[in-house]
């Protein structure tokens, strides 16, 4: 005898079609209509459904399936993350941590193994939370998003820079019918140096209370092509870009790095929530921009 | 007393005392085959929901449960209306269903349905119309003139009172050289069990009801739920499967119980309630919050001369065995230290809060992190070195407190010696104290605190015994049946171990059976640290009988005197050197196929030798008590204001060891829930509605945070306890969190009263002692 | 009623043929579904661990993941660690060195205590409790299973 507890699934869910596509152009044709829901590790959807901030379209697609989404590669010049890799595929692959260890130092404060090893970098980047762990160090790295959709009869592709990505606490330009398939970034210069933070009550397990991301190219007495990205300190990741300023073309040592730090408070627009105060926040902003500037400089190659 | 016959086992005899002994159901457990109650399934069960109200203080004007009723699947739908003047709690204040909200979680409604998805939707098709009325949120606002009142019976929203006086205050007073007072504010945490509350309930034809339940009281239990349901406690059977934790959460009945029991009622069929972790974080019963306002004195030679305690509790909407711990508190005031003269009195006021029940350290908890802290700002006052402060107010064996609590064994002086000398005590103190207000981001500080606790049970009810019913069969495979409730601590260990020991046989030879009321005898419950004492004793009591009318039967067999017999290894044996004289289970069947069969069936019923505690407060009423001294390492970040615990040294008075391994875990346990309390764990309410009710924000202690832990097992050789154990399960969760305050002071010269010590809370307030210090 | 659709796994070894709703989690699959209670619900948000089954050998929350995705794929539970013999050595372990009181934790903790031990055969008590961060257990302080732990890892099993 079986009694079906479907435990926080209450909303009687109107899905009518379910798929499990092998083939990129079947995933993005199904799509075509803007009515899927796409499943992934279920991290996310998961709570969001349970909680009814979201509800289930027409169709429930799990891409989990399909050929050539996960896979990291370098080629031409710029490395290719596929939406599918987990934060644990990250985390093992090779040519990352050889080429883009902050990404690998990100992936190693995120959640839990469980968690890591069922979170996609799609997901992480199109839940948008305003924490964002992994989108930290990808707007360090400049990287953008590869959207892909059925148009015109034909599978179409756009890159959208990812510091042009989010528009609000969950929400993308991404379009209902588009699918994120990859996160591409140029390699980074051999000079290149980045470092990430992040804080929260539990070390891991956490929706980041701050999280902060710094690098550049460190040269003969300059600090070039700054990046600096910020979570949980704005309604969306955000690139402290007065923080940029302070630091650009400019020598990376403790006057800069007390500059940067002032010019970080600027950037950030934190707001009190069950997690932290505002004002905790905007403290732990200046803690963390000097220690992840200080990483940087101690990291120089 | 024990009986002290020969043929007891003396202790220079054991050999399972003190040793590791493995958990009987830990095999089970560990493969995932233990059914808990939270899987339990029943034939043709029901799963019943409830709707909480939402809301803290609201009327019911209207409640429409028409469309509910209606949805197939659904087989019954009650409100407030089905369990009107079946009022039940200790002051009779509280119904299974509302017909008038007093806290969020209040339950208005409840659905029985075939599965938890229709159920779910009959809940949603439920229309309450609620008339919104202002609502009380702290104890203070509760007692103010204008107030609104919550309850009809309880005027000025005044629930319990309680108060101790002893000696002239005003004397000591101004016999006092130097006086600490402070006001320290104690949260609500909650009890976090893994498994969430759970309840399945069925009737029988006869009008008996059935109800599998977490309870850790069973007899009373019974006797508490029996008016929320208007039968009689006497038709109540309480089974108890396996459950995931309780620490406290189940001594008291909570209406999702009596719900499960009416819904069953209604539809004739079995019915499960089991709560989501929302709402077991919503609904659970919290642990009690409270405003103390406590004053220490000493003189200039270092001599403690009075105690008052000024208490405030915020009772919540109703009253359950939080705003009771009073009763513990002033134990606390009146006997941490040898203080000769003492004021406490303490009121709680109803709010519209979650309510608070029993948690592991009940009321010492709260009261230590006051007396602890405050016996560490007198030494700094004294500038005397603060182990010698200890040890100079520290009772002794037979010293007796203002309320006439007999220690008459204490080690508080060892305790506090040995903890002290392991972790380099007094000279890290002084060092950390002098690293202070150098430069430099990570500051070390080092913390001490003692308490004292109930280790032989507390009668606070008629009785404090427990009922033991033995039996040896034909195999010598034995059977104890113990009222003792086994709820993961290890009690089933720790029988095992004592029946094992003096019955001489192996411990998979022992089954326990302690989870059907209809089957085992009385016990008052598990709390107070009383189980392995009194249960402890118990089986004990009832294995030593069985033991004497085996080796009085082996004398009548073999013409060897008893006193010349042992039992060891399955085998009756010639004490002095071991020689097996006959297979036990040999014996038994010749015992039973005789012309007047003789079997092996005892009973016990174990009373400890403790006064009734009563209205004056004045008794001795534990049957031993017991110290605890941690020395809490830290190392605080002044920047995040991140303290992390490096390591603990914890030296405490068992009385003796029994089972090694099932001790050192219950330590272990008992400091993580402490360290939780201290440091992470708080339950935001805002307007009574609490804001994270969810692990990712309510923080709970995980492994990486889990410090170095040495520990130090005192034995003070109790002459009441079983072997000379006294109870120890609480003391590790009541002592850590003074001792982490006390850490942090000596690391950062900030002294917090109010926990947790959240990173946030610790830099804020290291930053606000740097702007002062930069303005002056 | 939600829609169902049909999947086929290998759970504990063995082939399984099953229908869930398309929405149905993998925990109550296993617990409502395929009567292995074995796997808790503690908080159904991937908080505690409790629900920690083995999917293609690596650790996951069965809370969170969606029954659907099982399908082609390999599941372990906590009732597939030991043979018909014998207790699985981490089972043992926990057993042997005191780890479990009240034991509602127990089985995601094991699932992922056996996870990291096979990942790791040099696994440090550091490492061990950085693995353990997604498991919450309120009654033993972690200290005994961390010790389970170590005694796997140095008896190379």
């Amino acid at each position: 005898m079986h009694v079906i507890e479907n435990r926080y699934n209450q909303v009687m869910s109107e899905i009518k079609n379910y798929l499990s596509p092998h083939r990129l152009d079947d995933a993005v044709k199904a799509m075509a209509d803007g009515d899927v829901t796409v499943l992934c590790g279920g991290t996310d959807l998961t709570p969001q459904t349970d909680d009814g901030l979201k509800e289930y379209a027409g169709t429930l697609m799990n891409i989990r399936r399909i050929d050539g989404l996960a896979g990291i590669d370098l080629t031409d010049g710029k490395l290719r993350i596929g939406a599918l890799t987990t934060v644990t595929g990250i985390m093992k692959d090779q040519l990352l941590n050889e080429l883009a260890p902050v990404l690998i130092e990100a992936a190693d404060q995120f959640a839990s193994d469980q968690l890591r090893n069922a979170s996609s970098l799609g997901g992480n980047i199109c839940n948008a939370s305003p924490a964002g762990d992994m989108i930290i160090p990808l707007l360090v790295l400049d990287a953008a998003v590869e959207l892909a959709s059925w148009q015109d009869d034909t599978l179409q592709t756009r890159l959208v820079p990812l510091d042009e990505f989010f528009v609000a606490p969950g929400k993308t330009v991404k379009q209902d019918n588009e699918l994120l398939t990859a996160v591409i970034f140029d390699k980074p210069a051999d000079a290149f140096v980045a470092r990430f933070r992040k804080s929260g009550p539990r070390p891991a397990l956490e929706i980041a209370t701050v999280s902060i991301g710094a690098g550049g190219k460190l040269g003969n007495g300059s600090f070039k092509n700054v990046r600096v990205a910020m979570g949980s300190v704005a309604p969306t990741p955000l690139r402290a870009r007065r923080v940029e300023a302070a630091l650009e073309g400019k020598p990376l040592d403790a006057d800069s790095i007390k500059a940067a730090v002032i010019a970080a408070c600027k950037d950030a627009t934190p707001i009190d929530d069950v997690r932290a105060s505002a004002w905790y926040r905007d403290h732990l902003v200046r803690v963390f921009t000097e220690e992840v500037l200080n990483h940087v400089l101690e990291n120089r190659n | 007393m024990m009986d002290q016959k020969v043929i007891a086992l003396p202790i220079e005899k054991t050999t399972l005392i003190g040793q590791r002994v493995k958990k009987p159901d830990a095999p089970d457990k560990a493969t995932g085959k233990t059914r808990y109650i939270n899987d339990m399934l029943l034939p043709q069960m029901l799963i019943g929901k409830i709707l909480h109200a939402g809301r803290p203080h609201a009327e019911i004007v209207s409640i429409d449960v028409s469309a509910a009723e209606m949805l197939p699947g659904v087989h019954g739908v009650l409100t407030g209306k089905d369990a009107a003047g079946l009022k039940f709690g200790f002051v009779r204040d509280n119904v299974a269903l509302k017909e008038k909200v007093c806290c969020e979680h209040d339950e208005v409604a409840a659905v029985a349905a075939e599965t938890e998805e229709i159920a779910d939707q009959a809940l949603r098709l439920i229309k309450v119309q609620y008339k919104d009325l202002p609502g009380i949120f702290s104890p203070e606002d509760g007692r103010k003139t204008d107030a609104p009142q919550i309850h009809d019976s309880f005027p000025e929203n005044k629930s319990l009172h309680f108060e101790f006086r002893h000696g002239d205050l005003s004397a000591a007073e101004a016999a006092s050289d130097f006086i600490v007072d402070d006001v320290f504010r104690v949260h609500h945490v909650t009890h976090c069990c893994m498994g969430t509350s759970c309840a399945i309930a069925d009737f029988d034809d006869n009008g008996k009801l059935t109800i599998w339940s977490q309870t850790q009281y069973p007899y009373n239990y019974k006797m508490d739920l029996a008016p929320a349901l208007g039968i009689h406690p006497g038709d109540i059977r309480v089974i108890q499967p396996p459950v995931g934790g309780a620490f406290g959460s189940k001594l008291d009945v909570y209406p999702y119980e009596p719900i499960a029991a009416l819904l069953a009622r209604k539809t004739g069929r079995p019915v499960k309630v089991i709560y989501s972790r929302e709402e077991e974080f919503r609904s659970a019963p919290t642990r009690q919050a409270a405003v103390i306002h406590m004053r220490t004195g000493c003189t200039r030679d270092g001599t403690l001369t009075f105690r008052s305690a000024d208490v405030l509790l915020d009772n919540g909407a109703y009253t359950s065995w939080g705003p009771t711990i009073p009763v513990v508190m002033m134990r606390t005031t009146s006997g941490h230290y040898r203080v000769p003269v003492i004021d406490f009195n303490a009121q709680a006021i109803y709010t519209n809060n979650p309510y608070a029940g029993s948690f592991r350290g009940y009321g010492n908890v709260q009261t230590t992190f006051a007396t602890a802290q405050q016996m560490d700002m007198l030494a700094e006052q004294l500038d005397m070195d603060p182990l010698e402060f200890h040890l100079k107010n520290a009772q002794k064996s037979g010293e007796t407190t203002p309320q006439k609590a007999f220690l008459r064994e204490c080690a508080l002086d060892e305790c506090l010696s040995t903890a002290a000398q392991a972790s380099d005590y007094t000279k890290k103190q002084k060092q950390y104290a002098l690293e202070r207000d150098q430069e430099g981001r990570y500051k070390k500080g080092i913390g001490l605190a003692s308490a004292i606790h109930n280790a032989g049970g507390a009668k606070i009810h008629k009785s404090d015994g427990c009922g033991t019913i033995l039996k040896v069969d034909d195999y010598a495979r034995v059977t104890v049946i113990t009222g003792a409730s086994e709820i993961g601590q290890g009690i089933d260990a720790v029988i095992n171990l004592i029946v094992a020991e003096e019955l001489g046989v192996p411990l998979e030879h022992i089954t326990i059976v302690n989870n059907d009321s209809d089957i085992a005898p009385w016990d008052v419950g598990v709390h107070a640290s009383r189980t392995t004492f009194i249960a402890g004793n118990g089986a004990r009591r009832a294995a030593v009988q069985a033991r004497k009318q085996i080796l009085n039967a082996a004398t009548r067999i073999t013409g060897m005197p008893a006193e010349d017999l042992d039992l060891r290894g399955g085998f009756v044996v010639q004490d002095s050197s071991g020689t097996k004289v006959i297979k036990l289970e040999k014996l038994l069947r010749r015992m039973h196929f005789q012309p007047e069969p003789e079997l092996v069936m005892v009973t016990d019923y174990y009373e400890p030798n403790s006064e009734p505690e009563g209205a004056d407060h004045i008794s001795d009423h534990s049957a031993a008590y017991a110290h605890a001294v941690h020395v809490a390492e830290v190392t605080v970040d002044t920047y995040t204001g991140e303290v992390k615990v490096d390591k603990v040294t914890s030296a405490q008075d068992v009385g003796r060891v029994i089972n090694l391994m099932g001790l050192e875990a219950q330590i272990e346990g008992g400091i993580a829930i402490g360290l939780g309390y201290a440091l992470s764990e708080e339950m935001r309410l805002e307007n009574g509605m609490l804001q994270n009710p969810r692990f990712r924000d309510y923080k709970v202690l995980t492994a990486p945070e889990m410090p170095q832990l040495d520990l130090h097992f005192i034995e003070s050789d109790c002459s009441e306890g079983p072997y000379g154990a006294k109870g120890a399960s609480e003391l590790p969760t009541i002592v850590i969190a003074p001792a982490i305050a006390n850490a942090v002071y000596n690391a950062t010269g900030i002294r917090f009263r109010n926990p947790p010590l959240t990173p946030e809370k610790v830099s804020r307030a290291i930053w606000e002692k740097q702007q002062a210090a930069r303005e002056n | 009623m939600s829609l169902k659709t049909e999947i086929n796994f290998r759970l504990n070894g063995r082939p399984v043929t099953v229908e869930v709703p398309v929405t149905m989690k993998t925990l109550f699959m296993l617990r409502d579904v395929l009567d292995l209670t074995g796997t808790k619900y503690s908080c159904g948000e991937g908080e505690c661990g409790a629900c920690t089954i083995r999917l293609d050998g690596e650790t996951v929350n069965s809370c969170l993941m969606y029954a659907v995705d099982c399908d082609g794929r390999e599941v372990v539970t906590i009732e597939g660690l030991k043979t018909a013999e014998a207790l699985h050595p981490m089972q043992q372990a926990f057993v042997d060195h005191g780890a479990i009181q009240c034991g509602f934790c127990m089985p995601g903790m094991i699932v992922q205590a056996d996870y990291l031990a096979e990942n790791n055969p040099e696994l440090s008590r550091e490492e061990m409790c950085r693995g353990l961060e997604g498991n919450i257990c309120r009654c033993t302080g972690y200290t005994k299973v961390l010790d389970a732990i170590a005694a796997v890892v140095e008896s190379g099993q």
